[in-house]
C-alpha cells in the first residue's frame, strides 16, 4: 500500500524523555521539511502504555503516530525495533526516516537501513531540502573540523541520525490533533536474540561532563598538579565540571574520566573555560560544539585562543585564582 | 640500500613515538628539572623490548635490525634525551661487547638480565687522567686465586646510580696499559662495589651519571669478557657500536628542537605576521631541515653497513660527527627563533639546548671522531 | 577457543586533514595513516579474550595497499592472520557497502567466526555504522558501545552504558560487538612483535573478483549516498583579547559578561560594590 501524501517519519525515541527531547526536535524539523514536499509528518512509537508519549508528539506537531503496543515491547529491545521498523516501513513508505543520534538511535537505524537497503547519514548538524526535493544532509566529520553534505539520491528512504540538541522543538499544544495507525504487534516477530539480564536506570549523579552548561578544562598551562587543583574549586563555583587535555590526564593531575578530545569525550557546553591548553587538534575536536570561549593562554598565538570568544593573555593560574575570588565576592554579595 | 623508510621502519618509529610522547611526554620536562630517574617509566619499557634491542631472542631480545635500533633510540630522545642516553647506553656499550666477546655461559648468566631490562649495563671507561686516551686507565685488576681483585674510580658513568651489570674497563699490568688492558663484567652487589654521588651536569639531568668506585672488589674469573689484553680492541669496536646511537640520540633532540620551531614560528606574531613569513627565519628552518635529514641518513648509512657485516667504524664517526653537531646548531638555532621564550626553562627548547651539548662529547669527542676519520682517509687514499 | 574476527580501518593522522575538493573522498594517498583508534580497542578486547579462553584473531581491513601498516600492526599487537580487502572499485565506499563487502569476504574466508569486534567509531567519518551493519549483512545479533565483555562458553556477556541506562546483557556466539573507546586500553606494541610482524606471516590480499563483486555493485559506485560537498565550518567567534594584570582581566570579564554568565549559571553574579 502506498500512501497518497509522502510521509516523513521521526523515530519515537521516549526513553529518557526528560533529558533528551531529540525526538521533539526533529518533530520539529520534519514540519519544515515537509512544507517544501508537502509531506506529513509522522512518527513511530513502539512500547507498552505509551499514552503519554503519544500525546507529547501530538502536542509538539506529529499530525501521525504509527503505533505499535504489546507488554513485550515494554523494553528498549534493538532486535525487535529494527524489525518492526522495517516492517512498517516496507508497508507504508516513507520519503525519509530520522532517528535521534542517542546510543540506541546509532545502533537502531544502520540495521534498519541496511535492512531497507538504503543509505544512513550519521550523526547530522543540519537537514535541508534541495529543489529536487532530495533532503540533504549535513554531517561532521573529523570531529567536527570538516562537514560534509550528503544525499540518497536514490534509494528510499533517506534515512539520518540526528545529533540532540541542533534543532529546537515546537512549544507544545495541548489542543493539536494527530491520527494515531494503531499496527497489531506481528505474531511472527522473531524473539530477541539478545537478552537483557541486566536493566538498571541511572540518572547521572553528578552532572555529566557531556551535559554540563558550564566546562573548565585545563592543559600544561596550568602549571603542576596542585595548581590543577585550583580549577575544580572555579568549576564547584560555576557549578560546572572540570575537564582535562589528554597530558594533563597522563600526568596524573587529572582522572581519565575527565579526558576532552576527539577519541574521547565531546563536551558542548554554553560557556567552557579553557586555562593553559595550547589547542592540539585531538582536543579541540571535543570541544567543537562549545558555546562561548574563554580561553587562558601565555601564548596569544596558540590555536585555542583563535578559537576563542575572549582570549585572556595571562598565566592560567593566576587568572583561575583571581576568578575563584572575584566569584566568592559575587557570590557572597 | 633503500634511502626511503620501508613500511617497518615507519611503524618502529611510529610505535616508539606513541610510547614516548604518552609515557615520557607528560615527565620529561620535570625529571629533567628534578634530576629524577623514570623507575617507572623502565616498567613500563621492559616487556616492550626496549632494553634488548638487538639481543637475538634466545637471550629475550627484541632481534632488531640496526636502522630500528637507530630510529628507536631517536625517537626515545626526541622526547627525552636523557631516556634515550640510558637506552642507548645500555643497549649498545652495555651489552653489545658481552654479545660479541662473551662465552656462551655469559650471555645465558648476563644478557638475559640485561635484555628483560632487570639489569641495566653501563660501560666505564672515563677516569679521572684517562678518556680520550685510554691507554691511561689507572684501575687495576689483579690476579687473585680464582679471579681478580679490583681497584679503582670511573667517572662520569652514564647510567651509573641505576646500573648492576656495567662493564668496566681495567689493566692488569699498570707498566704495560695497552697490552693488558681488559674488560670486566661487575656486579653491583659484590663487595667494595659502590656508587659515588650523582653529578650536577649540564643536560641528560634525568640519568643518574656518577662515579662507581671499587674497593679490593672480589670479580670471579667468569666475569672476565674475552682473555686479558684484549680490552683495546673490544673497547675500540664498543665505541664504533656506541657512536651509531648517540648519532641517532642527537637526531632525535635535533629533531625535537626543529619540530618545535616549525611550530613556534607559526604561531609567534611580530609585525602583524608570523615569524614564519620572515626569510631569516625561513632559512634557519631549511638550513635545520636539511642538517637533520642529512645526520639521519649518514645513521641509516652506518646502520646498513654494520647490518651488511662490513666495516663501519670511520663511518659511525662521521654519522656521530656530523649528528652531534647538528644538534648543537640546531638547538641553538632553536633557541634564537623562540627568543626570550627560548631562554626560559619553562620551553622545551631550552632542555634541548642543554642536552645535545655533550652528544659532542661522550663517546669520543668530536675531536676524537675526526681523528678517527682522518686515520681512515689517509690510510685509505695514497 | 574463540575464532574471532577484528574489523579494522586506517584514518589519516588526527594532525591532517587531507580531502579531494573534486570527488569529496579523502585523499588516502597522500595522507599518514594509523590505526584508527577505536579499532585498537576493539583488537585489545579480542587479545584480553584470546588470553583468557584461548582464541584466533583474524585482523580484516578493507583500504588502499598502504593500509597494510595497520594489519602488520595487528600482528604485532598478537593478531594471528589477516585479510586484506583492497581493489580500486572498492574505492568511496559508503558504509552501506562497506558492509556488503566486508560480509562477502568473512563469508568466503572467515565463516566459521564466533566473534565479530569492531571498534564504537572512527575518527574520520564517525559513522559508527559498519558494525551494526556488517551483523545485518552476516545474519548475526549485535551489541554496539560494549564498556565490558565476556565469553563464557558459546555466549557473550556485555556491561554498556546506554542512554543513561545500565544493561548487562547476553547473546549465544557467534555475534557482533562494538567496544567503546575508554574500555579495553590499548598494550602497547612490543618490538619484538614488530619485528615478528615482518617476517613471516599471514596477510591475504583479496581483490573484488576475488569476493565474486561485480565492480558496479560496490565502491563509490555502488553506494546508496552521495556526498555533495566537504568543508571547513567558519566558527564565528568574537575573539576579544584581554591582557594585563590578571585581577584586572577577571573585573573586565565579568564588566562585559557577567549577565551572560550569570544567566547560565543561574545565579546572580552582577552587582559587587556596584549596586
Amino acid at each position: 500500500m502506498v500512501t497518497a501524501k509522502s510521509e516523513i517519519w521521526v523515530f519515537g525515541d521516549y526513553r529518557n524523555y526528560f533529558q533528551n527531547r531529540v525526538t521533539l526536535q526533529l518533530i520539529s524539523r520534519a514540519t519544515d521539511l515537509a512544507r517544501p514536499l508537502n509531506a506529513t509528518v509522522c512518527t513511530t512509537v513502539f512500547g507498552c502504555n505509551t499514552d503519554e508519549w503519544v500525546g507529547e508528539y501530538i502536542a509538539h506537531g506529529a499530525q501521525k503516530v504509527y503505533l505499535v503496543e504489546d507488554e513485550s515491547l515494554k523494553n528498549y529491545s534493538s532486535d525487535r525495533y529494527v524489525t518492526l521498523m522495517e516492517r512498517l516501513a516496507r508497508q507504508y513508505r516513507p520519503e525519509i526516516i530520522l532517528v535521534g543520534a542517542t546510543s540506541f538511535g546509532r545502533e537502531f537505524a544502520p540495521r534498519v537501513a541496511k535492512r531497507l537497503g538504503t543509505g544512513l547519514t550519521a550523526d547530522c548538524v543540519g537537514l535541508d531540502v534541495d529543489d529536487d526535493g532530495l533532503l540533504v544532509q549535513t554531517a561532521p566529520a573529523f570531529g567536527g573540523n570538516l562537514l560534509t553534505k550528503i544525499v540518497t539520491p536514490h534509494k528510499r528512504p533517506q534515512m539520518a541520525t540526528v545529533r540532540p540538541g541542533v534543532f529546537r522543538e515546537i512549544p507544545h499544544n495541548y489542543e493539536a490533533t494527530g491520527e494515531i495507525v494503531r499496527v497489531p504487534l506481528p505474531k511472527d516477530l522473531p524473539a530477541d536474540r539478545i537478552r537483557i539480564t541486566g536493566y538498571e536506570h541511572r540518572p547521572p549523579l553528578t552532572q555529566k561532563l557531556e551535559d554540563a552548561a558550564v566546562v573548565v578544562c585545563g592543559g600544561r598551562g596550568m602549571g603542576g598538579k596542585a595548581k590543577f587543583k585550583n580549577l575544580f574549586e572555579l568549576a564547584r563555583l560555576l557549578g560546572g565540571e572540570v575537564g582535562a587535555t589528554r597530558p594533563v590526564v597522563y600526568a596524573q593531575w587529572a582522572d581519565e574520566d575527565t579526558l576532552v578530545g576527539q577519541a574521547d569525550r565531546h563536551i558542548r557546553p554554553k560557556v567552557l573555560f579553557s586555562f593553559g591548553i595550547s589547542g592540539a587538534i585531538q582536543h579541540t575536536a571535543g570541544i567543537i560544539d562549545a558555546g562561548f570561549i574563554i580561553a587562558v593562554n601565555k601564548n596569544p598565538n596558540a590555536p585555542m585562543m583563535k578559537m576563542a570568544d575572549v582570549a585572556i593573555v595571562a598565566d592560567a593560574n593566576q587568572v583561575c585564582l583571581a576568578l575563584i575570588k572575584e566569584l566568592r565576592k559575587r557570590l557572597r554579595g | 640500500m633503500r634511502l626511503d623508510p620501508c613500511m617497518k621502519h615507519k611503524l618502529v618509529r611510529k610505535a616508539v613515538r606513541e610510547f614516548a610522547e604518552a609515557e615520557l611526554g607528560p615527565i620529561a620536562h620535570d625529571v629533567d628539572r628534578d634530576a629524577r630517574f623514570p623507575w617507572e617509566v623502565v616498567e613500563k619499557m621492559r616487556p616492550l623490548n626496549f632494553f634488548g634491542l638487538q639481543v637475538p631472542r634466545r637471550y629475550g631480545g627484541a632481534d632488531l635490525d640496526s636502522i630500528s635500533y637507530a630510529i628507536t633510540i631517536e625517537e626515545i630522545s626526541r622526547v627525552s634525551g636523557a631516556m634515550g642516553l640510558c637506552v642507548t647506553v645500555h643497549n649498545s656499550v652495555g651489552i653489545y661487547p658481552i654479545l660479541q666477546f662473551g662465552t656462551e655461559e655469559q650471555k645465558e648468566r648476563f644478557v638475559t638480565r640485561l635484555a628483560s631490562g632487570e639489569c641495566i649495563g653501563a660501560f666505564c671507561l672515563t677516569e679521572a687522567n684517562a678518556g680520550s686516551d685510554a691507554a691511561g686507565v689507572e684501575t687495576h685488576a689483579v690476579a687473585s686465586g680464582d679471579g681478580y681483585i679490583v681497584n679503582g674510580t670511573k667517572i662520569f658513568v652514564t647510567n651509573g646510580g641505576v646500573c648492576s651489570l656495567p662493564l668496566i674497563f681495567a689493566v692488569t699490568d699498570a707498566a704495560n696499559p695497552s697490552r693488558s688492558a681488559s674488560v670486566f663484567i661487575m656486579e653491583r652487589d659484590m663487595p667494595g662495589y659502590s656508587v659515588g654521588e650523582i653529578e650536577d651536569l649540564c643536560g641528560m639531568r634525568a640519568n643518574p651519571v656518577s662515579s662507581l668506585f671499587f674497593e679490593d672488589c672480589r670479580v670471579p674469573r667468569e666475569n672476565l669478557l674475552g682473555r686479558i689484553g684484549d680490552g683495546i680492541k673490544i673497547a675500540l669496536e664498543t665505541l664504533d657500536t656506541g657512536r651509531i646511537g648517540i648519532a641517532a640520540q642527537a637526531v632525535g633532540i635535533a629533531n625535537a628542537a626543529f619540530e618545535a620551531s616549525v611550530k613556534y614560528s607559526k604561531e609567534r606574531q611580530q609585525f602583524r605576521k608570523p615569524i614564519s613569513a620572515f626569510q631569516s627565519i625561513q632559512n634557519l628552518l631549511a638550513d635545520m631541515a636539511v642538517e637533520i635529514d642529512a645526520a639521519r641518513l649518514l645513521v641509516y648509512r652506518v646502520c646498513a653497513l654494520k647490518d651488511a657485516g662490513k666495516s663501519f667504524g670511520k663511518e659511525a664517526a662521521m654519522a656521530k660527527l656530523y649528528a652531534s653537531t647538528t644538534a648543537t646548531t640546531v638547538t641553538g638555532r632553536a633557541v634564537q627563533i623562540h627568543g626570550g621564550y627560548g631562554y626560559s626553562k619553562e620551553y622545551d627548547v631550552e632542555r634541548y639546548f642543554r642536552d645535545a651539548k655533550v652528544t659532542e662529547i661522550y663517546e669520543g669527542t668530536s675531536e676524537i671522531q675526526r681523528l678517527v676519520i682522518s686515520r681512515a682517509v689517509l690510510s685509505e687514499l695514497t | 577457543m574463540v575464532k574471532m574476527i577484528v574489523c579494522m580501518k586506517q584514518v589519516p593522522m588526527a594532525s591532517e586533514l587531507p580531502w579531494d575538493a573534486k570527488t569529496g573522498t579523502l585523499r588516502r594517498d597522500l595522507s599518514d595513516g594509523m590505526m584508527n583508534p577505536a579499532c585498537k580497542n576493539a583488537l585489545e578486547a579480542a587479545l584480553t579474550i584470546k588470553q583468557h579462553c584461548g582464541g584466533h584473531i583474524t585482523a580484516v581491513t578493507m583500504g588502499p595497499p598502504m593500509a597494510e601498516e595497520i594489519l602488520r600492526e595487528a600482528i604485532a599487537m598478537g593478531a594471528d592472520r589477516c585479510l586484506m580487502l583492497s581493489d580500486r572499485a572498492m574505492a568511496g565506499a559508503d558504509t552501506n557497502v562497506t558492509s556488503f563487502t566486508l560480509a562477502r569476504a568473512v563469508e568466503i574466508f572467515c565463516a566459521d567466526f564466533d566473534l565479530i569486534l569492531a571498534g564504537c567509531h572512527t575518527t574520520d567519518s564517525e559513522t559508527a555504522q559498519v558494525g551494526p551493519q556488517l551483523a545485518e549483512e552476516l545474519g548475526v545479533p549485535v551489541v554496539t558501545y560494549a564498556d565490558e565483555l565476556e565469553v563464557k562458553g558459546r555466549s557473550v556477556r556485555i556491561r554498556r552504558v546506554s542512554d543513561n541506562f545500565l544493561e548487562t546483557l547476553e547473546a549465544e556466539l557467534p555475534c557482533l560487538v562494538t567496544v567503546n573507546t575508554h574500555a579495553f586500553k590499548p598494550r602497547y606494541v612490543a618490538l619484538s612483535g614488530l619485528q615478528d610482524a615482518f617476517g613471516e606471516t599471514n596477510i591475504l590480499t583479496v581483490s573484488a573478483s576475488d569476493l565474486g563483486l561485480d565492480p558496479e555493485t560496490i565502491g563509490i559506485k555502488g553506494s546508496p549516498t552521495k556526498i555533495l560537498d566537504v568543508y571547513a565550518p567558519r566558527a564565528e567567534k568574537q575573539n576579544i583579547v584581554l591582557k594585563g594584570a590578571p585581577k584586572r582581566i577577571v573585573e573586565n570579564l565579568f564588566e562585559r559578561f557577567d549577565t551572560m554568565i550569570g544567566g547560565i549559571i543561574r545565579k546572580d553574579i552582577e552587582r559587587e560594590g556596584r549596586g
